[in-house]
């Protein structure tokens, strides 16, 4: 009987799990990281990039200053603005964009904004968006015409923008903070930093899906090179870029309000920031709205940038905004932050949420604990330790993992038997890695592991390119940070794989069921990542159940929409051909729309998981351990150096699973001849 | 170095086009090896696309180049206009070098020389009808008024009239292929490609694009390249039609030659549902005798009418029946077994 690939790969990790759970006790070298192989690599980081930012600190230190300017003119414009005239032009704009409804939209949002008392922190945060876009939307347009106009260029800014979007945003802030110094300056260039590969990303998709005979067109008019770029191609490729444009403002502002941990500016960030650690829960709630209904606003608005455009009547705007001024006249002296009409509101959430917690206290705690101790804590430190009297009732010992090894031996028996003999091994493999334990996985079988998972989904080059991604890691000393790291973001991928795989379905069965979930889903979206640890903090206090909450409803999105997309997208004439074939609509789910919709799925699942990544730093200030955790505290004390290796850590983890599930899919594609 | 009034419009030297990385050096090294330069350059992975074309236009021309999809005409033509560097070989345009000339210089012909139309039309989708059709006069920097009246005019001319301030997307396919002649007539261009402009069009819109295509051609006499893969298409417009097989030239002539005299089978397979009889003239099929004038009452046969309607004049004849010149002269006589011969296909 010859082996599959698969079965080989499995085979060769088993063997490897086996032999370093077997040889554990008497070579304790073969779990835990040896200290011999590492290096210390945060302290070169640290001494290399300080000194390496001491060299561009006073350039970056004038940047600074120069960029204080527009700053604080923004702010005092947007600060000083009577907020009737700051209202009529957000209408204004928004009937321009899209009509009566986006002026609505508009009227309304601000309208909830200023009524809820924090209209100048809100203004604060909007004046940091508002210098930071230009800036990012510049250099996200440069970045995008080099990379187009000089192809040998093209695929190195791929691989950064790639890599820049896995690199967590709390890395990023350490060396800013370095080089800029605290202030809100720190927060504007990061946002800027972090919102410009979007935009440079839509630019050359855009550029590159320039219609080639439009392109030879231009040339055939006679036209220069710049002016093919700037009068033909860019223009042409406007849809792709206002997509650009959308995006960077979403990321500008998702940043801005993350950045607000570095503290010293009044904005809307800091405030959800500081109630949430007073434990304020109402108005932290009513911040927190604040800033979903200005990602909302700025989300909806922009992307009517990039729809075919209908004109609306400027005159209407015109109207709006003289209204707006003869309204600042007549409410001149009133001071906006005196409205607190939500105050009663936050009061009775806080209150509410009192009540709640105290009411079912019990089981709120018998939810958290529950997952934690039967779901969370067996997956991290493996049933043999997880399984106390205490908690089970009973002590795990050498029997009870010989039983599973036996359980989980028959039913390899069985899968082999019935031909499945890579799923039989796989069995075995889980059964060992529930008994242990993620963040005590031998290292050598993670490597392996890893290694035969890329060998299977992207052949030898892939399996080198995270084995060595990994090894670095191991070789920086940050190891075990990042098996905890990798614990719980497998967890909440894992959880949302299942949770947004059935919505996902239901959503394709069910034309109602879609229509409820999919605004849910567009608003999970468009909400920073910030704001997602409020609710959870109500409920369920600090710690790594919250975390792992905030993680799924982020991290659930991609998987719903990418299952119900390809479900839905199955070509009819398949459907059609089962159909006359006799086949049941359940039949036809499992047999057609499922095996084609599997490319699509796995993609899902690797967005989500890049969501899990991204929010697992995130969740580091509710408490979780790991990599996020040691980013986060770099950034408490300016430590270039953990930041950096830890953001870099991370990013490898990210990075790595990107690739072995793009390989997957790919290799799904290919199969279905896609 | 200009060119002189003799100069051909276009003339094509042993033009390859080679896809691929290192195609240069590559085809150096094939030729030098000798016979089956294209078969050496496919073994090494490399696309031949054009391969040894030579060809003249002359002015006013009107020459078509035709051939199977993928045989290299948008690439040939592309090298022409220098949309593409072509691998080897020479281009010149009104005797001038193309291929050499600088990028300064290859600006000012596209400004004033040249003309293109696109298959799928290549309108620039954010500027009106008329700003599309301005463009070309944009570069040459020309002012907005002149602009917008020169416009006009060509519009005019495609028939587009009163639609100088829509969208393309506002069009139907017809009315934008209109659009783009009108673009590419806006500078009144010497030298005229046009590369499947009516490919994409439904059969009823493309014969009437067709005939206001020659009715304009008869005004503006320019020298065109014309790319198609309909044979009848080819017929009904070209003065000279070149016809390509796998990048290569296989044979150029009138009309008449390509049906009458097909090189190969690849050519008479092109060439085999066009009725023969509308392309033959009766020239091709008599016999010559001494000139005497016709006595009886015959039919009457001129030379340089066509088979199809000489049929039709002397279908119920048995006998040979006489030719008469453009002066009434009998030149020849036709006999019925040659009409049956010829529009076999037995000919050649
Ligand atoms: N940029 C390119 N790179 C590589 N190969 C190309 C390129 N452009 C064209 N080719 C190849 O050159 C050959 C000729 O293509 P070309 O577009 O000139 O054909 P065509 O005769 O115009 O066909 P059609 O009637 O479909 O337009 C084809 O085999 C094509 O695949
Ligand atoms: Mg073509």
């Amino acid at each position: 009987m010859s082996l599959s690939r698969g079965s080989i790969a499995a085979l060769m990790s088993l063997t490897v799990l086996v032999l370093c759970l077997l040889l554990a006790p008497i070579a304790p070298w073969l779990v835990k990281w040896p200290a011999a192989l590492t290096v210390p690599m945060t302290e070169w980081v640290g001494a290399g990039m300080s000194a390496f930012l001491a060299l561009f600190k006073p350039l970056a230190r004038g940047f600074s200053w120069a960029m204080s300017y527009p700053m604080n003119a923004a702010g005092y414009v947007l600060g000083q603005s009577p907020w009737p005239l700051v209202i009529g032009l957000v209408t204004a704009i928004g009937w321009v964009l899209g009509g009566l409804r986006m002026a609505l939209l508009g009227a309304a949002g601000l309208g909830f904004v200023l009524l809820s008392g924090y209209w100048h922190q809100s203004m604060n945060t909007l004046a940091l968006v508002v210098v930071s876009v230009p800036l990012a939307m510049i250099m996200g347009l440069a970045i995008g015409i080099l990379a187009f106009e000089v192809p040998r260029l093209r695929g190195a800014v791929q691989a950064v923008l790639d890599v820049m979007q896995t690199v967590p945003t709390f890395a990023y802030l350490t060396p800013l903070l370095v080089l800029f110094g605290f202030g809100p300056v720190v927060g504007l260039i990061a946002s800027a930093i972090y919102a410009a590969p979007p935009m440079a990303r839509n630019v050359l998709l855009g550029l590159e899906r320039v219609d080639a005979e439009i392109r030879e067109a231009a040339v055939m008019s006679g036209g220069t090179r710049r002016q093919q770029l700037f009068l033909v191609e860019i223009p042409a490729a406007a849809t792709q870029i206002m997509v650009g444009v959308n995006q960077c403002l979403m990321a500008a502002l998702s940043m801005v309000i993350i950045a607000a941990v570095i503290g010293g500016f009044d904005d809307i960030g800091w405030e959800v920031l500081l109630t949430m650690r007073k434990a304020q829960f109402g108005p932290a709630f009513l911040a927190g709205l604040v800033i979903v209904v200005f990602a909302i606003l700025i989300d909806r608005m922009s992307a009517k940038l990039a729809e075919p455009r209908q004109r609306h009547d400027r005159r209407v705007s015109w109207g709006i905004l003289l209204l707006g001024g003869l309204m600042s006249v007549v409410f001149f002296s009133q001071d906006p932050a005196t409205f607190g009409a939500f105050d009663s509101l936050a009061e009775a959430v806080d209150r509410g949420v009192g009540r709640f917690t105290a009411n079912h206290g019990a089981t709120l705690d018998g939810i958290k604990n529950g997952a934690m101790f039967y779901g969370l804590l067996p997956l991290r430190i493996g049933l043999d330790d997880a399984v106390l009297p205490f908690t089970w009732g009973f002590k795990w010992t050498a029997v009870h993992s010989a039983i599973v090894y036996g359980v989980a031996g028959l039913l390899a028996v069985f899968l082999v038997l019935r031909g499945r003999v890579t799923a039989g091994i796989v069995a075995m493999i889980v059964a060992g890695i529930l008994v242990t334990g993620i963040s005590q996985l031998p290292w050598p079988f993670v490597l392996v592991g890893v290694g035969a998972i890329g060998w299977i989904s992207g052949g030898w080059k892939l399996s080198r390119l995270c084995v060595i991604l990994l090894v670095l890691i191991g070789v920086s000393g940050l190891w075990e940070r990042a098996l905890l790291s990798l614990y719980l973001s497998g967890a909440s991928v894992f959880a949302c794989a299942v949770v947004g795989g059935a919505l996902g379905l239901w959503g394709a069965l069910s034309k109602t069921a879609w229509a409820v979930l999919r605004p849910v889903c567009d608003i999970l979206q468009t909400i920073p990542l910030f704001v997602f640890l409020i609710p959870v903090l109500m409920f369920f206090q600090i710690g790594e159940f919250s975390a792992f909450l905030a993680i799924c409803m982020y991290a659930v999105v991609p998987m719903i929409r990418y299952t119900r997309h390809g479900l839905v997208t199955t070509p009819p004439d398949l459907i059609e051909a089962a159909e006359s074939a006799g086949a049941t609509r359940m039949q036809i789910l499992r047999e057609v729309r499922a095996p084609y919709a599997a490319p699509t799925i796995l993609l899902g699942l690797n967005q989500t998981i890049l969501y899990a990544f991204a929010m697992l730093v995130i969740a580091a200030l509710i408490g979780t351990t790991g990599l996020g955790q040691s980013i986060y505290l770099a950034l408490g004390q300016a430590d270039v150096g953990l930041g950096l290796t830890a953001g870099a850590a991370m990013a490898i983890l990210a990075l790595v699973a990107d690739r072995l599930v793009q390989g997957f899919a790919e290799e799904r594609r290919r199969a279905l001849g896609l | 170095m200009t060119g002189t009034d003799t100069a051909p419009a276009i003339a094509v030297e042993g033009l390859w086009q080679v896809f691929g990385p290192n195609a240069r050096a590559a085809l150096t090294e094939a030729r030098a090896d000798g016979a089956g330069t294209a078969a050496t350059l496919k073994a090494r992975g490399l696309i031949p696309a054009v391969r040894e074309a030579s060809f003249e236009v002359a002015s006013g021309e009107l020459f078509v180049i035709m051939g199977l999809s993928g045989s290299g005409k948008s690439t040939l033509v592309r090298c022409i206009s220098r949309l593409i560097e072509p691998t080897a070989g020479a281009v010149r345009i009104n005797g001038e070098d193309i291929l050499t000339a600088s990028d300064k210089r290859l600006i000012e012909m596209r400004r004033d020389t040249l003309g293109m139309v696109f298959q799928h039309f290549g309108l620039f989708p954010h500027m009106s009808v008329a700003d599309n059709v301005a463009f070309p006069l944009k570069m040459k920097g020309e002012g907005k008024a002149a602009r917008r009246a020169r416009a006009l005019e060509v519009l005019n001319l495609v028939g587009l009239e009163g639609r100088e301030d829509a969208f393309p997307r506002e069009l139907s396919g017809g009315q934008r292929q209109r659009v783009g002649i009108a673009r590419s007539l806006a500078v009144n261009p010497d030298i005229w490609f046009l590369d499947e402009p009516f490919s994409a069009l439904d059969p009823l819109i493309r014969r009437q694009l067709q005939d206001e295509f020659l009715s304009i051609q008869s005004n503006l006499q320019k020298s065109i390249v014309f790319i198609t893969h309909d044979i009848a298409e080819a017929l009904k417009l070209a003065d000279r039609i070149a016809i390509m097989r796998d990048g290569e030239i296989v044979q150029i002539g009138t009309p008449t030659q390509i049906v009458l005299n097909p090189v190969d089978d690849y050519v008479r397979e092109f060439t085999r549902d066009v009725p023969r009889g509308r392309h033959m003239t009766l020239d091709e099929v008599m016999e010559p005798v001494g000139e005497t004038t016709p006595a009886g009452d015959w039919p009457e046969l001129r030379t340089g009418m066509n088979l199809e309607t000489a049929l039709t004049l002397c279908a119920a004849s048995f006998e040979a029946v006489p030719v008469q010149d453009g002066d009434g002269k009998v030149v020849g006589v036709v006999h019925p077994e040659s009409f049956v011969r010829a529009l076999g296909g037995e000919h050649g």
